[in-house]
C-alpha cells in the first residue's frame, strides 16, 4: 500500500504552491519516503533565501512538521541526502545538522548538486514510519 | 529470515543504457523494487537518444513504465523519483511532461541539477513498491 502524506501546513504543498507534480510523502512498506525539502515558510509557501545556515534551520523544521504529521519524527531518520550548493560549506552544513539529528545518527550522503531556484541545501530524506 | 534480493530482467534489452552489464536496471529487495538510473535510449538499438529536456523525459517515462510493469509493479506503485538534469533551469519542461505519465496524487520526488553521463538533459532513478 502506498499512502500520501498531506501536507500538515499550507506552505509545504509545493504542488499547489509551484505546480511541482509530486507529494510532500509517501508511505509504504514501513517507511516514509520525502520529497527534497526546500526552505520555504510553512504558512505561506515564500522561498526563504538565505545562508546554508537559515535555509538548513527552516529546512529541518518543515521536515519536523511532515515527519510528525505521519506519525514518525526526526528521531526516526533512517537516511538523508544533503545536496549543497558547493562542498566549501561541508562544515557549516555539519554545525547545523547536528544540532537537529540526535545520537545514533542516520546514514547520511552530502554531494554538492544545483538545487533550484538557487537554495543553498536541500534534504531528501527516509524515515522508519 | 532470508534475504531475499533480486534481479529482474530488462524487458527489450539484455543490458542496460549504457551498453554494458554491470548495472541491473531494476533489483527487488524487501517490499521495493529499485530502479537504476535511466537516460534516454532509442528502445530498438539501445543507442543513446539526444533530444530537448522533454523529449528524453518523455522517453525515459515510457521506459521506465515498461519496466516497472516487466517487473509486475507500474507508475502507480512509485514511491519516490529522484530527477537529475543537466540544467535546473529545464526542470519545468521536465515538469510538464513528468505530470502526465504520474498518477494523481504523484509519488514523493527530489529533483537537482547535476553533471550527466553521455550528455545526457535528464537521467530518471526511482524506487517503487513491488
Amino acid at each position: 500500500m502506498r499512502e500520501v502524506i498531506a501536507a500538515p501546513r499550507a506552505g509545504l504543498d509545493l504542488r499547489a504552491h509551484y505546480g511541482h507534480h509530486q507529494s510532500p510523502a509517501i508511505r509504504a512498506g514501513g517507511l516514509i519516503f520525502c520529497s527534497g525539502m526546500l526552505p520555504v515558510d510553512p504558512e505561506t509557501g515564500e522561498r526563504l533565501h538565505g545562508t546554508l545556515t537559515s535555509e538548513a534551520h527552516v529546512i529541518f523544521g518543515n521536515l519536523k512538521l511532515i515527519l510528525e504529521a505521519a506519525g514518525s519524527s526526526l528521531a526516526h531518520l533512517v537516511q538523508v541526502h544533503a545536496l549543497i550548493y558547493d562542498s566549501i560549506e561541508y562544515d557549516v552544513l555539519n554545525r547545523v545538522y547536528r544540532q537537529y539529528v540526535a545520537d545514533g545518527p542516520p546514514a547520511r550522503t552530502v554531494w554538492a548538486a544545483q538545487i533550484e531556484a538557487g537554495f543553498k541545501v536541500e534534504l531528501d530524506v527516509i524515515a522508519a514510519a | 529470515m532470508t534475504a531475499k534480493r533480486e534481479v529482474l530482467p530488462w524487458p527489450q534489452r539484455p543490458h542496460d543504457a549504457a551498453g554494458t552489464s554491470q548495472v541491473s536496471m531494476a533489483v527487488r529487495g524487501g517490499d521495493f523494487l529499485f530502479i537504476s538510473g535511466l537516460i534516454a535510449v532509442d528502445p530498438n538499438s539501445g543507442e543513446p537518444m539526444r533530444g530537448t529536456t522533454a523529449g528524453e523525459t518523455r522517453q525515459i517515462l515510457t521506459q521506465l513504465a515498461q519496466l516497472l510493469a516487466a517487473a509486475g509493479s507500474s507508475l502507480d506503485k512509485v514511491v519516490k523519483v529522484n530527477v537529475l538534469l543537466a540544467s535546473m533551469l529545464e526542470a519545468p519542461n521536465m515538469n510538464e511532461v513528468y505530470a502526465r505519465f504520474f498518477p494523481d496524487p504523484p509519488p514523493a520526488r527530489t529533483v537537482c541539477g547535476a553533471r550527466l553521463p553521455d550528455g545526457a538533459k535528464v537521467m530518471i532513478e526511482c524506487t517503487a513498491l513491488a
